[in-house]
């Protein structure tokens, strides 16, 4: 299988045909450029909001993703699923790009460079710079910012649900809703108390925008290192319990479920749910058709706390046949050394049986997205004592790695890997009322999917090539990964946002 | 027979009161740092075991001091204020004749100050080549011996590891009991499990030596051990250990009772309602120890709160071995300072 990406002298060029190495030479093109002409051709084409796959050609046009052909017969014998995908592009609901206050770590500019790397065309940033992003004037920065780095990504944003996210005043969540904001959270924190809670999901519900909780009960989790079990007792860390996230998304759902009779506007969104009761809480909360949504992380689905003694397999490879979690002690799987801070993350890295639970809730859709909680960090506030580590992992570049290895394994459906990163946060999205009525948001004018005669945006990547993650490799200014060094399959050779190059492999400054 | 060792760590010429008899049969130590007990072989613990039988020979002498680590910079790194443990470690360094640097150090996350890296870097330009650490945080040695060129010996981190601890512990059970093992002995530790460093690095080394181990407390205190007793065996053909708020069935017929202290703290984060409470349900005393065999032996890492984990007529009873423990502690040590400080760069 091949595929030909190339300018005007590049199209049609199908001499790789058979040969099983795409052409991917940069054609030139920089960052920000509207695609004059490209021809995908003999590649895996992904379309979840037709809920089509299969062999296919994609032509783009000056921007405009002029023709979708779907190959049949003898055509497309030898295109697979296995070697270049074309897929939508993806969102993120949940980015922390640093910017302002925290340049050393992430900027907008490198952030939405990272964004482009791991395929993403839209990310919604997360409010807790600083200052918090609490009214109108830090969202302008924000949006200046964005605009000059002259990255096609669109870049939403999420305000303060309360004043500096301190959870005791409400933000200016009316003139933040005007000014353009996409939903409210005080991520980093829980909205603690329940009456700020319930307030704020009336008013935002007024807005016809959603509360995005962190769900955690801080009183459970002060001072917690790991997640609480076998891992965190042998390490001698404070143990961080499940408990903290189940309490605090049931105290989420029951507060909406009441508030919805005053104010059929409220909306719930759990961000990096990480335990399989908080998960069974929102299958509850769904089947009663509460407008509740949620997401997992990455590394919550790939990731568990044995890595933290030095174990790097896998979290389906620490089970045993049982569905039991192994002892990596036992068993040779301390490949590292332990108390790696590039693990160190809020909520805590789980054991086996909630990471199944996760890719699980991402297989049957009860989690509605796979959101990267990308946490840039420097690496003065990483290379520090373990329980003194800032929390978080940088994932926009790795998001997609991780999901292709779960598929790779045969734990996920690359359609279902696909939808986690592009119709099903549209979908999200889509069900804030107030977002779709501002009507100024891309990701909702074309629901993810390979549309004729809209604008281009999608990712192309090859599941059979495998890059290595390093710091050089990383655009992101957040080098804080347990997966460096580590190789992953499906490098992106091509991201188009809005019919504009936003990442060409191999092209300069990529 | 024995070879005598001299300050190079090589077979020197025979200087006999400046020898340490250390057995020439003996297995070559590989670990650079020693950061816990988990990533010693039976073999090794053995080892360190012999290597102390040898510096207690050395200590039996009327100068107990030995040229082993003369010209070498041993630095005590205590983030910790602990003076038992640091003067232990001073003695067993100067008896081998080394330079001691002592820094009091303040967790940077508490003054803001500069951080481990630095300092690590900071010791070493100053000479340091060996590197003794004692640090609030679970894992900072860890941190430590990846940005340190030279050896590091963890004192103690956070609620992870107390390794000389567990070694000495280990190594005064071992002269206590008859038939010098510990194997198929029962031995109970009691006390605050949860927060101990003490009581996991013994896990490892007495399941390791075939212990039939008890860690007995509150349950608030044991809370998360129950997943980790009911793990695999730590080391293939050795036992699990139990865990139980039951005091009279971890007594029942003990060889080896531990007490260890409890703090005042543990009442503020609501573990315990009261050290009177404990005192009355958890204290080591005398009616208590009668369920355990008639020669039971008592110890304590120290230091001691008499009165509430160990009745005053315990910690001195003739069956208290807590005062040799303190001895074997500066055994111990030595014996660690000097195998640490035969293996150079290219250890683990
Ligand atoms: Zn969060």
């Amino acid at each position: 299988m091949s595929a030909t990406s190339g300018a005007a002298g590049h199209a049609g060029e199908t001499s790789g045909v058979g040969s099983g190495e795409p052409v991917r030479e940069a054609a030139g093109r920089r960052a920000g450029e509207v695609v004059a002409e490209l021809e995908i051709t003999r590649a895996w084409l992904v379309d979840p909001a037709a809920g089509r796959e299969g062999p296919g050609e994609i032509v783009v046009s000056n921007g405009v993703l002029e023709a979708v052909t779907w190959l049949e017969g003898a055509e497309a014998k030898g295109v697979g699923p296995d070697g270049v995908v074309v897929a939508p592009g993806f969102i993120d609901l949940h980015a922390h790009l640093r910017e302002p206050g925290n340049e050393d770590a992430e900027t907008i500019a490198s952030g939405l460079s990272a964004a482009a790397h791991g395929g993403f065309t839209t990310v919604c940033l997360m409010p807790n710079s600083v200052p918090a992003l609490d009214e109108p004037s830090v969202l302008a920065r924000v949006r200046a910012a964005a605009i000059a780095s002259g990255s096609p990504v669109e870049a939403l944003a999420h305000g303060a649900v309360t004043v500096g996210r301190a959870g005791e005043q409400l933000a200016a969540l009316g003139e933040l809703a005007d000014a353009g904001i996409v939903g409210f959270s005080d991520d980093g924190a829980c909205v603690a108390n329940p009456t700020i809670l319930r307030n704020a999901f009336l008013y935002a519900g007024m807005l016809g925008r959603p509360i995005i909780d962190h769900p955690e009960l801080a009183e459970l989790t002060r001072g917690s290192e790991a997640n609480e079990g076998y891992i965190a007792s042998v390490l001698g860390l404070k143990g961080w319990p499940a408990a903290a996230e189940i309490a605090a998304v049931e105290r989420d759902i029951a507060v909406l479920a009441e508030v919805l009779r005053d104010e059929p506007g409220a909306r719930l969104h759990l961000t990096h749910l990480s335990t399989a009761g908080a998960l069974a809480a929102v299958r509850r909360a769904k089947a009663a058709g509460l407008p509740v949504t949620c997401d997992v992380t990455p590394h919550h689905v790939g990731f568990t706390d044995e890595w933290l003694a030095g174990a790097r397999r896998w979290a389906w490879e620490a089970l045993d046949a049982n569905g039991a979690a192994r002892d990596p002690w036992l068993d040779g799987a301390l490949t590292a050394g332990p108390y790696d801070t590039s693990l160190r993350v809020n909520p805590p890295l789980r054991g086996p049986e909630e990471a199944a639970a996760c890719l699980a809730a991402l297989a049957d859709g009860t989690a509605d997205a796979l959101a990267t909680d990308h946490a840039p960090h420097t690496l003065v506030d990483k290379e520090v004592e373990f329980g003194l580590a800032a929390n978080g992992i940088s994932g926009l570049e790795t998001a997609l790695g991780v999901l292709l290895a779960a598929v790779d394994a045969g734990r996920l459906t690359l359609s279902r890997a696909i939808a986690a990163l592009t119709t099903g946060p549209a979908a999200v999205l889509a069900g804030w009322p107030g977002v779709v009525a501002s009507g100024d948001i891309r990701a909702l004018a074309q629901p993810r999917g390979l549309v004729e005669g809209a604008p281009a945006d999608l990712v192309v990547f090859d599941r059979s090539d495998r890059w290595r993650v390093t710091p050089e490799s990383l655009a992101s200014k957040g080098k804080n990964t347990p997966l460096l060094g580590r190789e992953l399959s499906g490098r992106v050779l091509l991201t188009v946002a809005a019919g504009r190059i936003a990442y060409e492999e191999g092209a300069a400054g990529a | 027979m024995t070879l005598e060792i001299g300050a190079s760590g090589s077979p020197a010429s025979p200087v006999p009161e400046a020898a340490i008899p250390v057995s020439a049969q003996a297995p070559a130590w590989r670990h650079r740092h020693l950061l816990d007990v988990d990533v010693l072989d039976w073999s090794e613990i053995e080892l360190v075991m012999t290597t102390t039988d040898a510096m207690r020979e050395v200590l039996a002498r009327p100068i107990a001091k030995v040229p082993a680590l003369r010209g070498r910079n041993v630095t005590i790194l205590f983030y910790e204020a602990s003076t038992r443990t640091r003067v232990s470690f001073e003695v067993a360094a100067k008896n081998l004749s080394a330079d001691v640097v002592n820094i009091a150090a303040a967790t940077s996350s508490v003054t803001k100050g500069e951080s481990l890296v630095d300092t690590i870097r900071t010791v070493e330009a100053l000479g340091a080549q060996m590197l003794v650490m004692r640090h609030a945080v679970s894992g900072a040695p860890y941190l430590a011996a990846a940005h340190f060129g030279g050896s590091v010996l963890n004192g103690g981190d956070g609620w992870h590891a107390h390794p000389t601890q567990a070694l000495l512990d280990l190594y005064t059970m071992r002269e206590h009991l008859p038939g010098g093992s510990v194997a198929g002995r029962k031995v109970v530790i009691l006390g605050d499990i949860l927060h101990s460093r003490v009581a996991r690095s013994n896990i490892w080394s007495l399941t390791a030596a075939g212990a039939d181990l008890w860690l007995c407390g509150p349950s608030t205190l044991l809370r998360g051990f129950d997943r980790w007793a009911a793990a695999s065996p730590r080391i293939p053909g050795h036992g699990r250990f139990q865990v139980t708020s039951d005091l009279g069935a971890a007594l029942a017929g003990a060889d080896v009772v531990m007490a260890l202290r409890i703090q005042r703290e543990r009442m503020a984060g609501g573990l315990l309602p009261s050290l009177r409470e404990y005192a009355a349900r958890f204290g080591l005393t005398r009616e208590r120890l009668a369920a355990a065999r008639p020669d039971v032996v008592v110890m304590h890492p120290g230091p001691m709160n008499e009165g509430v984990e160990i009745a005053p007529d315990v910690a001195t009873d003739p069956r208290s071995v807590i005062t040799n423990q303190v001895t074997n502690g500066v055994a111990v040590r030595m014996a660690l300072l000097y195998l640490l400080a035969g293996v150079h760069g290219e250890g683990r």
